[in-house]
């Protein structure tokens, strides 16, 4: 019975440290964490360095737990028919920023901007990060625990929050002109 | 050329329709002044051509055999609601299409946009003046005809460009740009077929051609089957009917020069690429299929019942094409018109020159040899036909594959080390 | 001709409302005359914020938006859901129950796939006979879904812990009957376009992927096939039991869209092998096992995936030991997918962009969330 090998954190840390000392922040037996800094260099490595092979980003997202903000990376090899789960945590509530694994995945393109959109952390060194699922100018960034609990009450609708001017219904064009 | 006297004119020999308004025609020729009738006698040869034949096939072999056959096709029962199955459905179409507001964009160029749908309309009225549903059923029997027919016969790309442009959308100019760009290239493989069938027939009319066809007894489709080929491809491409059907193309350019169209607007191109394809169906049944002649059989039978006939099959052709084939993308449309059509039409023109030489000087004209260069040309048909398949435009990478199976996962397989 | 020709690209919006974009989604793309040399995606239009819904609402409230999502494969996401939820719970389902969702998964992939194949060729321009067979074979599977759970597409049939209801028993000769019939279809929608002359023009060497191109833009399922990968999580991490059936994975040559029409087409062939050896040993025993109502699972997280119709369907749950999860976030294929989409547009034609985002297989209910 093939099943796909799940990488503990400690596996990923242990594999980590031989190859890019330092990288690693902490570990656990779920995930991995590494430090922001180090994330593209580790990335490599794990995607092309010795012993690992995870060429498949398989999953990208951004898990908000109230006082700081994770990004989370399924990553899998083909060949050897593992996963890994590798973390970074980003402790900025306000400008959150991580770098981007763009260059090392490419398919990192769309999901980290769907992370950029519903959670305002931003992918540093991505190529063109823009809200891919909400418009422009959309109002807060709406995966966020905080999203509805703004001041100004627990009103939903977007009119509703302090800061943000109501906008102005575009001018109708007259039809026959 | 004479005109053989097969029909009785008692009004009452309805073999002969025009029996029917000849006395009407009379009438106008004795009692109106010439300049009149020169006018009138048209017009009441048109209006008697569009009821029997025009207006009847347009909305039941059109529309409604159109859409009961590619529904049959698809697994589904077509328009079976309205009347007994369904057969009143185009005319609540028709009810509808007028009920509906025709909008025009408001960047539109308003003259233009409402001027192309009468200027599509008028060349399809216009082609069945040369089209002989018998002996003397023919509005006008010019002499002529066939030059006529194909000037006629391209116009309705001028329309078709003025309502692309005129709409001021992106797909509408697409649709008019490849539908002129289509019908220049496909023109001419289709005049250089129809200019073996002048050679052989040695004559341009179109009633011309239908006698030679009885008079020798074999239809110039059946002599000349790379010329039908040809003229069924390039005139399905003229008429936008799949699977050349890349200016209105569905899927990609949504309804290409007709986007912008709504309500009665868009229901006279529609009608009238009905009338087109009808036309063109005619047109094939006079040239290639023996016209209102099939072998003495138009003793008998009315001999506009037989063209009838003839032009609806081949229409039934069209409808089949639609109904099976997938659609090529313009480069490959243009390509074929010029690297194989064109070649092909040219070789079957220099084929058909040297027996219509080989035939009136040296075999005397007689019958046999026609069905000599019939077996011959069917028999070129099929060489330059496999020889094109098989050699010319074969290419490895577009044989038919199946996917390779693989029992285990893992990383990329590499060609012709699959794991069993 | 082009040095001589001067002319201006323009921006062309093939979508939102268009007849090939199947659905709300715009590619924003710059032609110069027929070719494209610049494609930009937006989508969005269908954005219901499920991620955010699922967060108030129980682990079992939570299926229906599962269905949702890909609406065209249903069963398939609560299945994935599921089978997150069971990880993190640590729950187990019994055999008969992983035997009715295997079933219900390889159906679904069936009327997905037709749905897939229907779509791709009326892109191609075969003018909607492909999709009205497929729409009829599809049809009938959609029938065995009513039979089963009253609804057919929208199912929300999976429970965590197994499956909502026992299969009628109508439901096992209804499907067997099915099983028979589909691999004629298969065979006449191979007759019909596999050999084609224009299908196979429109099709080979157009959207060409490299297998390093796929695996690097984090493409699955057929896509990744297509392009000669065997990858498929049935074989790979063989959840619900798929380790008892025998089947394999088809896999292309070149990983253009033809190769991607064939894949699925051959995918069909083993889902319906699949169906017949699951129908055979159906076992006994109950559907499903008891899960508390207002399931609290522990603290922790669990990504679970499934090979869907589209490719790797994955749910991320992480749980607070609330009643609803902490974060709730699913992996979507067909969004995913798209990452190559301008790779594989760019220097084809505006035809050729329209057939390969027809061999993607995008579902925008799915992109948008």
């Amino acid at each position: 019975m093939a099943v796909t090998r799940e990488w503990s954190g400690h596996d990923v840390a242990a594999a980590l440290e031989a190859a890019i000392p330092g990288a690693v922040a902490k570990a656990d037996a779920v995930a991995c964490f590494i430090k922001p800094e180090r994330l593209i260099e580790a990335m490599h490595a794990l995607r092309s360095g010795a012993g690992t092979d995870f060429v498949h980003l398989t999953n990208l997202c951004g898990v908000d737990y109230w006082d700081h903000f994770e990004v989370v990376y399924h990553i899998q090899s083909f060949v050897k028919n593992q996963i890994c789960t590798i973390k970074v945590e980003c402790w900025d509530r306000d400008k959150p920023s991580v770098p981007s694994v763009v260059p090392v995945w490419h398919g990192a393109w769309m999901q980290e901007c769907e992370a950029y959109d519903l959670f305002g952390i931003r992918f540093e060194g991505h190529p063109n990060l823009h809200r891919i699922l909400l418009w422009d100018g959309f109002p807060g960034w709406p995966l966020r625990k905080d999203f509805l609990s703004m001041p100004g009450g627990l009103q939903p609708g977007l009119n509703e929050f302090s800061g943000i001017a109501r906008r102005e219904a575009p001018p109708v064009r007259p039809v026959n002109d | 050329m004479a005109l053989p006297m097969l029909l009785t004119d008692h009004w009452y020999d309805i073999r002969d329709l025009s029996n029917l308004t000849n006395p009407l025609l009379d009438f106008v020729g004795d009692n109106i002044s010439s300049e009149l009738a020169y006018i009138l006698g048209p017009l009441i040869g048109f209006i008697a051509s569009f009821l029997i034949f025009v207006l009847p096939s347009q909305l039941y072999v059109g529309v409604y055999g159109e859409r009961k056959l590619i529904g049959r096709i698809q697994s589904r029962l077509g328009p079976n609601r309205v009347g007994p199955f369904g057969l009143i459905q185009p005319i609540a179409d028709a009810i509808k299409l007028m009920q509906k507001e025709a909008l025009t964009p408001k960047t539109a160029d308003t003259i233009i946009m409402n001027l192309a749908p009468v200027v599509f309309v008028a060349p399809a009225v216009l082609l069945f003046a040369v089209i002989p549903f018998g002996p003397r059923m023919i509005v006008a029997n010019v002499n002529v005809a066939l030059l006529y027919y194909l000037a006629v016969s391209s116009l309705p790309v001028l329309a078709a460009f003025m309502a692309g442009w005129s709409g001021n959308n992106k797909y509408s100019l697409f649709g008019a740009m490849r539908i002129v760009a289509m019908s220049i290239s496909y023109e001419v493989p289709l005049v250089l077929a129809m200019l073996g069938v002048v050679l052989f027939t040695d004559t341009l009319s179109l009633q011309g051609m239908v006698l030679w066809q009885k008079e020798w007894d074999i239809w110039v489709g059946m002599l000349m089957p790379v010329a039908f080929v040809i003229y069924f491809i390039c005139v399905s491409a003229e008429l936008n009917r799949t699977p050349t059907d890349i200016a209105e193309a569905e899927s990609e350019i949504v309804a290409g020069y007709l986007t912008e169209y709504s309500g009665m607007k868009w229901g006279l191109f529609y009608g009238m690429d009905i009338g087109y394809a009808l036309a063109a169906s005619a047109f094939a049944a006079t040239v290639f299929l023996g016209g209102w002649s099939m072998f003495g059989l138009d003793k008998i039978v009315p001999p506009w019942l037989l063209l009838v006939a003839k032009t609806h099959l081949f229409y039934m052709i069209f409808i089949w094409t639609r109904g099976t084939l997938p659609r090529l993308r313009i480069d490959q449309l243009m390509a074929f018109a010029w690297k194989f059509m064109l070649p092909v039409a040219l070789a079957n023109l220099l084929l058909v020159a040297t027996e219509r030489m080989l035939w009136v000087d040296a075999f005397d004209s007689k019958q046999v040899f026609l069905f000599l260069f019939m077996i011959v040309n069917f028999a070129s048909a099929a060489a330059i036909i496999y020889a094109w398949a098989r050699f010319l435009g074969y290419k490895p990478e577009n044989h038919p594959t199946k996917p390779r199976l693989v029992k285990e996962a893992g990383g990329y397989v590499p060609v012709g080390r699959e794991v069993r | 001709m082009t040095d001589t020709i001067k002319s201006e690209p323009f921006v062309l919006n093939i979508g939102p409302q268009h007849p090939s974009t199947h659905g709300v989604f715009r590619i924003k793309a710059t032609v110069d005359g027929e070719k494209v040399i610049d494609a930009e995606m937006v989508m969005g239009y269908l954005h219901r914020s499920m991620e955010k819904l699922a967060e108030e609402r129980t682990y079992t409230q939570n299926i229906p938006f599962t269905d949702r999502t890909d609406y065209l494969s249903s069963m398939s996401n609560n299945l994935g859901y599921c089978l997150a939820v069971e990880k993190l719970a640590g729950i187990d389902v019994p055999d008969r129950g992983n035997a009715i969702r295997v079933i219900m998964a390889e159906l679904q992939r069936l009327a997905s796939h037709c749905m897939a194949v229907g779509a791709f060729t009326n892109d191609t321009g075969a003018w909607q006979t492909p999709v009205m067979w497929c729409f009829r074979e599809r049809e009938k599977i959609l029938d065995l879904f009513e039979m089963t759970c009253g609804a057919r597409l929208t199912c929300n049939y999976m429970r965590i812990g197994g499956v909502a209801f026992d299969l009628p028993a109508a439901f096992v000769p209804a499907a067997r009957k099915l099983v028979q019939e589909l691999p004629a279809f298969i065979d006449e929608m191979e007759a019909l376009l596999v050999a084609n002359e224009i299908f196979i023009a429109r099709t080979v060497g157009v959207g060409v992927l490299t297998p390093e191109m796929a695996t690097n833009a984090s493409l699955s399922g057929p896509m990744l096939r297509g392009s000669g990968i065997a990858w498929d999580l049935r074989k790979a991490d063989s959840y619900c039991g798929y380790d008892k059936y025998d089947f394999e994975i088809p896999i292309g040559y070149r990983g253009d869209s033809y190769d991607r029409f064939v894949v699925r087409l051959e995918e069909m062939r083993q889902s319906v092998k699949i169906l017949k050896q699951a129908l055979d040993g159906l076992p006994g025993g109950p559907h499903s096992t008891q899960v508390p109502l207002a399931l609290r699972p522990p603290k922790g997280e669990a990504y679970a995936r499934v090979e869907g119709p589209r490719g790797e369907l994955g749910y991320y749950v992480v749980s607070d030991e609330g009643p609803s999860p902490h974060r709730f976030h699913i992996r979507p294929p067909s969004f995913i997918n798209l990452s190559a989409l301008k790779e594989m547009t760019v220097g084809g034609s505006v035809a050729d962009a329209i057939v390969v985002l027809g061999s993607i297989d995008i579902v925008v209910g799915e992109i948008d969330r």
